[in-house]
């Protein structure tokens, strides 16, 4: 199938580029912004291995909440980046040489696996359920098998939001707030009083 | 002939040709719009809209389109002009690439994955950073501001629109677009609005009425349409992350955000009241041939589309704006639970309900 | 030519070492940081999907989506501590962050 192959290279190539100009790039909103398209290139990659559910959530959570997330942090911080950038140049030498050993290895590793053991049958990756979608056999084993680990991640949710109000809310005082239900509450009695004035004269007299 | 159109060339050059006469029909129709847009809005002031251009203003919006065009493309000093001019080509792809997976008519779908609605909550998502990205390259304070806001807004309005969908997804059983619309085949008391099961499923219409307006006036905030277009109205932010957009990068995002609004029409039409069914069963459909009984289906399609953005249009011209803090507060403390309590009900109605067990 | 597993291992090693390397250069820059963190866990998920449709099981899957809530949570709560330490100190040079050395 050379229209899988062409797109898989393309989409991998993309990922590992915009990885790469993540760590390199200079201004942190770029650094952003190729992360996401890192990520929606990774979302590709699902597609193609026939995960299309969990493309979308990498789309829709990644992308679409925590990539904001860290565009409206880097936005809104006023960082100096030129002093930020400083040891950059020193761990480059070093870093690049663990970098290029630890990837030759985990690909030496993962080339010689990957025709083992239960792997070995598979000629593509074919939606591994022919019978229901994607969808389906996700939620047949999430819901029932799985479930505490589901509501457990839940959880895990609840109190990460938690933890973020806590240590970001600043409570000002002094600010002066709509109350709706005290707005609604309020009749003709206590809003509105009638006065009979002789002309000329002001109210307060 | 017949292994030409197989082949993967052929396949190339025959979603090519849907894509195109999708874009088409979508911009024509845009252009008309606008202008109905426009003279909803003038009606409701009791005033003549634009009605210059051609016969009652019909060719207003190609004028529009070439005075845009022509203009000088002015990019701030100081602007990322990268981020600049890529943030508006973002906003329009977008909303033109979501209508990859709307249901037209039978058969007409450019796209017909399993996943159509999830694929549409994640371009939502992302239309999100063709804002953002506007403001803060525009270089000024403005701008920035009032895409953060927009941006804030969008985001909030997201959460409650996927538990609605959520809902309709419980009715149906799939997240295939095409399958939702031909679940509410038979006559408008089969459409989802009414409760999804024809008339066994009539109590849910007690939640679903509801869904379906609240998914309307989320789709009103998540397209930054007045009441709630604090962020670029012309009054307090100018025109928000836009101000500092001039000719065709200005152009494609007015495109965009209207290409967004008739996508969020097609959707509440998908969902709730039926896509492409006619609102009375039509059994003679079975002896038309396939593409007029499409074109039929296209046309009813067409028309819930017509209607709802005249509603749109004119939720426009008669309601005050919302101050960004009231508008929070209806995204986070009203809408949000109310539809997921909605979402328990109707999850309750399919576990407990008639017609459960599927 | 088919696209083998060993294809997908080997964009997930490649894309993990470049979050791996990003974490050792930008020793500085805590945003950078984070997202090379986020890159890592990104391999991970590559990893696991590519696993689960070579071999058939959805539980690999399964997992990726548990990664992934983890990720986000974990995203929210470390730029939730950025800003707050931003607040503080001014700049987000977390090297100078040395006041509870013993």
């Amino acid at each position: 199938m050379p229209l899988q192959a062409i797109a898989f290279y393309a989409l991998a190539a993309v990922t590992v580029f915009a990885g790469l100009a993540v760590v390199f790039a200079r201004n942190p909103v770029h650094s952003v912004l190729f992360l996401i398209t890192a990520f929606f290139s990774a979302a590709g990659l699902f597609v193609l291995m026939g995960a299309e559910f969990l493309a979308m959530m990498l789309v829709v959570v990644y992308v679409g909440a925590v990539a904001v997330l860290f565009l409206f942090v880097v936005m809104m911080l006023d960082v100096d980046f030129a002093t930020l950038r400083q040891g950059f140049a020193r761990y480059l030498p070093l870093g690049g040489l663990v970098a290029a050993v630890l990837t030759v290895e985990m690909v030496l590793a993962a080339t010689s696996v990957a025709h083992r053991g239960a792997a070995s049958g598979s000629t593509a990756p074919a939606a591994p359920n022919g019978a229901m979608t994607n969808v389906e056999a996700i939620g047949r084993l999430l819901y029932t098998q799985y479930v505490y680990v589901f509501q457990a991640a839940g959880l895990v949710l609840l109190v990460a939001m938690i933890g973020a109000i806590v240590l970001t809310l600043k409570h000002r005082s002094g600010v002066k707030r709509q109350s709706v239900a005290a707005q609604m509450a309020r009749t003709a009695k206590g809003g509105m009083k009638l006065v009979s004035i002789t002309s000329g004269e002001g109210v307060d007299a | 002939m017949e292994t030409f159109w197989s082949s993967p060339v052929g396949w190339l050059v025959l979603t090519a040709g849907q894509i195109l006469a999708v874009l088409v029909w979508i911009l024509l129709s845009l252009a008309f719009l606008l202008l109905a847009d426009r003279k909803i809005w003038a009606g409701v002031q009791m005033r003549k809209g634009p009605n210059v251009v051609g016969p009652f203003g019909a060719l207003q919006s190609f004028a529009d389109f070439f005075k845009f065009v022509l203009k000088e493309i002015i990019i701030p000093a100081g602007a990322d002009k990268t981020v600049f001019l890529l943030a508006p080509l973002i906003s329009f792809t977008l909303a033109f690439a979501a209508w990859a997976v709307m249901p037209l008519a039978p058969g007409w779908v450019v796209s017909n994955i399993n996943v159509g609605v999830l694929y549409l909550f994640a371009i939502s998502s992302l239309g999100v950073y063709g804002i953002i990205m506007g403001g803060w390259a525009s270089n000024s304070k403005y701008p920035f501001l009032g895409s953060l806001r927009s941006a804030a807004q969008m985001v909030s309005y997201e959460v409650s629109i996927g538990f609605v969908i959520i809902t309709v997804i419980l009715l149906t059983g799939s997240l295939n677009l095409a399958t939702i619309v031909e679940h509410q085949a038979g006559g408008f008391w089969h459409w989802n609005v009414l409760g999804g099961g024809g008339l066994k499923g009539l109590p849910m219409a007690l939640v679903m009425i509801p869904m379906s307006v609240i998914f309307f006036i989320s789709a009103l905030a998540e397209t930054n349409r007045p009441p709630f277009d604090l962020p670029e109205a012309e009054s307090e932010l100018v025109a928000g992350y836009q101000v500092e957009y001039s000719s065709t990068p200005y152009l494609l995002f007015m495109i965009g955000e209207y290409a967004n609004i008739v996508l969020m029409c097609a959707l509440i039409s998908v969902l709730f009241f039926g896509g492409w069914q006619a609102p009375f069963p039509t059994p003679f459909l079975a002896h038309w041939a396939p593409t007029a009984a499409s074109f039929f289906g296209f046309l009813w399609f067409f028309a819930k589309i017509i209607f709802f953005f005249f509603l749109f249009a004119m939720v426009k011209a008669i309601v005050p704006r919302y101050r960004y803090d009231q508008l929070m507060r209806l995204g986070w403390k009203i809408f949000l639970p109310t539809s997921i309590v909605a979402v328990v009900l109707v999850a309750a109605w399919r576990v407990f309900g008639p017609g459960a067990g599927a | 030519m088919t696209i083998g597993l060993d294809h997908y291992l080997a964009v997930a090693a490649i894309l993990f070492t470049i979050g791996v390397f990003g974490i050792f250069v930008n020793r500085r820059n805590v945003i950078v940081i984070l997202m090379s963190i986020e890159l890592i866990l990104l391999a991970v998920n590559i990893n696991l999907v590519a696993f689960s449709s070579f071999l058939h099981d959805v539980v690999g899957q399964i997992f990726a989506l548990f990664v992934l809530t983890v990720a986000a949570a974990e995203a929210a709560v470390g730029l939730a501590i950025l800003v707050t330490f931003f607040r503080w100190r001014g700049d987000i040079a977390v090297d100078d962050a040395s006041m509870m050395k013993g």
